[in-house]
């Protein structure tokens, strides 16, 4: 085609040049990314005067310079595309990407000012969370939290048989987290055995919020895999295509799931709430929703994926479709169904730790209590008490999945088939036990669930009738895209800090001298400690350090993505294969150029792809991350809420819906076509 | 008695499989399909039992027309007609014994056997099954522990519980050592002469199809280019099967 043509029809619409080349999806893609870019310098100048200068009494948003430069670039890629070249894409991303983080700049409300004013009043926050309440001491008959100085001061009196400053104690506030033995009124169950009488009181053990976090990511699991199974099954188009009518309910299970994914489970929180009431039941029952979901999604892919062969073969004699699913589907996923409900297990004592900002329950609930009275001692016990269990979590389910998914036959040898008898019927006594004593901590009630609060239906049907006026729209819009700018600049802030403490986290890399194994062990366990609190936790220490809104939710975000991205990109090194560097240096190449030749061609599609996976978690992330001060959709979300707006709460949970949809569906595409 | 009809197959990307193919097959012969990888011989004896649903034609087994049966009538024709494949198709994490009851599941009750339940006569069916096959002693070990050999005795084994009047084998040894096609093929032949079992067996060495068929078919492109005895695949026929490049290989 005619050059000039081609520049000319990119001039006057962009990417409609590229289109005409038979470069359909580059043509569209540059039209999408000039429109957005367009309404992006538009709404963020008329909103929020981003990038104004004035010339004489007329002023404009500088951004639309990078804007005009990126059309110019769609000129000249056309031009070269049509002569059978490619224009440079670097100019391109960098144009976009000044708008793009300008933009986020500002509307994320970024002051690096804060940051180092208030240092010395962060400084004392920190203090506080590296001496967390855990012991008290009391003198003179006062308690007071006993911090490392006054231990270290306690032990060594002691140890010189000095008489001591006081007597020490674990802290009310470490009981109230682990549990303790209180006087209660009798159980009934105890009544109804006969082992005590009725309107008594007894010692008991009341369990901590920790147990309680435990228990609710426990049960959670427990019934979204069973419920999810059979969902799984009418969303696996390899089984449904075999049904009359089986197409149309793959869809639909399809879309539903999608959308309940879409939402994250502390919305599904709020919106449960209003059901049964605030308490760890609630807490349970969002994470059961959710998880069944992203469960369900996860089973019918797996289920899709099975081999097909022993399907035919028990189908060719005779069997009935139930029959071959559970000779020939079942045995097949057994191992994948049960890996992937040890992944959500670890999801859920994650998401179970902060379902107390908004169910109510569970160590969320009391960091919210505790840090609205500024204890941050106590809050830190809370924190280091997670940091704990949820490291364990992560590591027996990495195990045990890493064991099942091996999935080798057993030997055929029993040698003591007693014992092993014995042994499981341990097992299944204590797993019962665990089982109804979880039921029980976690006020499982199916009569709630059946009997919903009175103005529920009403809520229900404001809900969704979606408030679409401008107004309400405006606001909510303007908030969802601080959301994804927020989740942006969290993403590259995380990354870049992440980038050099991965190579030092990489075995293949580090790992040779005793000094270099101690660096690689101490970047692994910094990146699973931070890991393992979640984002709504960290808030709380920002929204202290540079006060409430976006910037402070950005912050939190980027702490939890510099853990998860340091510990993708530190496995993508660990993964290089070391044949092409042997080949590039046989050549007779240096380091340098080994590296350049050898070593980041593997590397930099993984890390591409690892961001884009984040930021697509960020997002979501980012849009409960104003539960607790963040800022973004999520303090709208609650604000609407709280105010019984449902009407408007509903607009806000729709488009989250379509905007987490859509960047699912973008990153995904954005992963397949740069990978 | 299998009769086959003007049978057409045309998938949905537009392959067509299967071009008016018309054959018989006599009670107790050993019918074997021979033609290179994509002529049309999985198709067909995968229309035989309807796994795939012909697009034009008919089959009748025993004067019934399979082609036109309903669903419930399927399952009954099915289960007299056992099937075998290259890649032997057992469910790799059940144990041998599970993968051999799974082959009564066209008679027994289907509540019943979705909990794992089986009557003793079966249980009793499925062991001699294994022992027929020599694998009594490796009932209990997960099926993917065994060699390929063995699995395709289990495979056999499977298609016995079935009592069957027909055997469909797709290139039942292909994925086999030579030295095991003997041993596989021997079992089938065993069958077809000791039981009467008609057996339809799509091969690719025409050793083996000289050594056990009765009787032989060919494809190419989806048409039937042959139907004879086996001596009477000259070198000529064999050029006009596989094509002038081909040249006859021999295993053993």
């Amino acid at each position: 085609m005619n050059p000039t043509a081609v520049s000319l029809s990119s001039l006057l619409l962009p990417g409609s040049g590229q289109f005409l080349l038979k470069k359909r999806s580059t043509g569209i893609l540059i039209f999408i990314t000039a429109a957005i870019l367009a309404f992006l310098v538009y709404w963020s100048f008329a909103h929020q005067n981003i990038g104004k200068v004035s010339v004489g009494g007329f002023s404009i948003s500088w951004l639309w310079l990078p804007f005009v430069l990126f059309w110019v670039w769609n000129i000249l890629d056309a031009r070269a595309r049509a002569e059978r070249k490619r224009a440079n894409l670097i100019p391109a991303i960098i144009l976009v990407g000044v708008i793009l983080y300008v933009i986020a700049w500002n509307v994320t409300g970024v002051k690096i000012s804060r940051l180092i004013e208030r240092f010395h009043d962060a400084q004392t926050v920190y203090v506080k969370l590296l001496n967390p309440d855990v012991v008290s001491i009391s003198v003179n008959g006062q308690d007071q939290v006993c911090d490392w100085k006054c231990l270290y001061t306690y032990a060594s009196d002691k140890l010189a048989g000095e008489p001591t400053e006081g007597t020490i104690r674990l802290s009310n506030n470490f009981l109230t987290i682990m549990g303790q033995i209180k006087e209660r009124p009798v159980a009934a169950w105890k009544v109804r055995l006969g082992l005590a009488e009725a309107g008594t009181r007894q010692n008991t053990f009341v369990a901590g919020t920790i147990l309680e976090t435990i228990a609710m990511g426990l049960m959670a699991t427990i019934f979204s895999t069973i419920l999810a199974v059979p969902v799984s099954f009418l969303a696996a188009h390899n089984i449904m295509e075999r049904v009359r009518g089986g197409t149309t309910i793959y869809y639909i299970t399809r879309t539903i799931l999608n959308v309940v994914r879409a939402i994250d489970i502390l919305i599904w929180g709020l919106i449960i709430i209003v059901w049964v009431g605030l308490g760890t039941f609630a807490g349970v029952l969002a994470l059961v929703i959710h998880s069944i979901a992203s469960l369900g999604k996860l089973f019918s892919e797996e289920i899709e994926h099975i081999d097909p062969g022993p399907v035919e073969a028990v189908e060719a004699t005779g069997a009935t479709l139930l029959q071959t699913i559970r000779f020939a589907v079942i045995p097949q996923v057994i191992p994948s169904f049960l890996s992937y409900a040890l992944l959500r297990w670890d999801i859920n004592m994650r998401s179970a730790t902060i379902i107390g900002f908004v169910a109510g329950g569970g160590i969320g609930f009391f960091v919210v209590e505790t840090t609205r009275q500024g204890g941050y001692q106590q809050y830190a016990t809370a924190l280091w008490v997670v940091v704990i269990v949820i490291v364990l979590v992560d590591y027996i389910s990495a195990r045990w999945r890493e064991a099942i998914l091996r999935d080798q036959p057993k030997e055929n040898v029993n040698k003591r088939p007693v014992l092993k008898l014995l042994l499981n019927i341990f097992y299944v006594i204590l797993g019962v036990t665990i089982f109804v004593y979880f039921w029980n901590l976690t006020e499982i009630s199916i009569r709630s669930l059946f009997n919903p609060g009175k103005n529920f239906g009403q809520v229900v049907l404001d809900f969704v009738k979606i408030d679409l006026s401008p107004k309400v729209f405006q606001t909510v819009l303007q908030q969802m895209l601080v959301t994804i700018f927020q989740a942006m600049l969290a993403t590259t802030l995380g990354a870049i800090l992440a980038l050099p403490f991965s190579f030092l986290a990489a075995k293949n890399l580090t790992g040779r001298s005793r000094f270099s194994a101690w660096i690689y062990h101490a970047t692994r366990w910094m990146f699973n400690i931070l890991r393992s609190i979640e984002a709504l936790l960290y808030v709380v220490i920002f929204v202290f350090w540079v006060g409430i809104g976006p910037f402070a939710g950005m912050l939190a975000l980027a702490v939890t993505s510099f853990a998860l991205i340091g510990k993708l990109f530190s496995e993508a090194i660990e993964n290089i294969e070391t044949g092409p560097m042997e080949a590039v240096t046989a050549t007779g190449a240096n380091k340098l150029q080994m590296i350049v030749y050898a070593v980041l061609p593997q590397i930099v599609p993984p890390f591409v792809s690892y961001l884009i996976y984040q930021w697509d978690i960020n997002i979501r992330m980012a849009t409960i991350i104003g539960f607790a001060g963040g800022g973004g959709i999520g303090l709208t979300l609650t604000t609407f809420f709280g105010s019984l707006q449902y009407h408007k709460a509903g607009t806000v949970v729709a488009i989250i819906v379509i905007v987490v949809a859509l960047m699912d569906f973008a990153s995904a595409r954005l992963r397949h076509t740069l990978v | 008695m299998l009769k086959v009809e003007n049978l057409s197959k045309e998938y949905p990307n537009g392959t067509q499989a299967l071009k008016n193919v018309s054959f018989e097959v006599k009670d107790g012969e050993f019918l074997a399909v021979i033609g290179l990888s994509g002529s049309g011989k999985s198709t067909l004896l995968r229309c035989i039992n309807r796994l795939i649903d012909p697009t034009s034609g008919k089959i009748y087994w025993n004067d019934r027309d399979v082609t036109a049966a309903s669903t419930a009538e399927i399952r009954k024709i099915r289960r007299q007609i056992g099937m075998i494949f290259q890649q032997f198709n057992l469910v790799k994490r059940s144990s041998v014994f599970t993968n051999v009851l799974s082959g009564r599941l066209g008679y027994v009750n289907p509540f019943l056997s979705s909990l794992h339940i089986f009557s003793a006569q079966d249980q009793k069916r499925a062991m001699s099954s294994l022992e027929q096959v020599g694998l009594a002693d490796k009932a209990y070990v997960r099926a993917d522990s065994l060699s390929g050999g063995q699995q395709q005795r289990v495979g056999i084994a499977r298609a016995l519980m079935q009592e069957p009047k027909l055997i469909l084998a797709d290139e039942p040894v292909a994925s086999l050592d030579p030295v095991l096609a003997h041993s596989i093929l021997k079992y089938l032949e065993q069958l077809n002469k000791s039981q009467g079992i008609t057996v339809l067996c799509s091969l690719h060495y025409l050793d083996l199809v000289h050594r056990y068929a009765t009787k032989a078919i060919a494809l190419k492109d989806g048409e039937l280019v042959f139907e004879g005895l086996p001596k009477q695949i000259d070198d000529a026929q064999f050029k006009s099967i596989y094509g002038q490049e081909a040249e006859r290989v021999s295993i053993i």
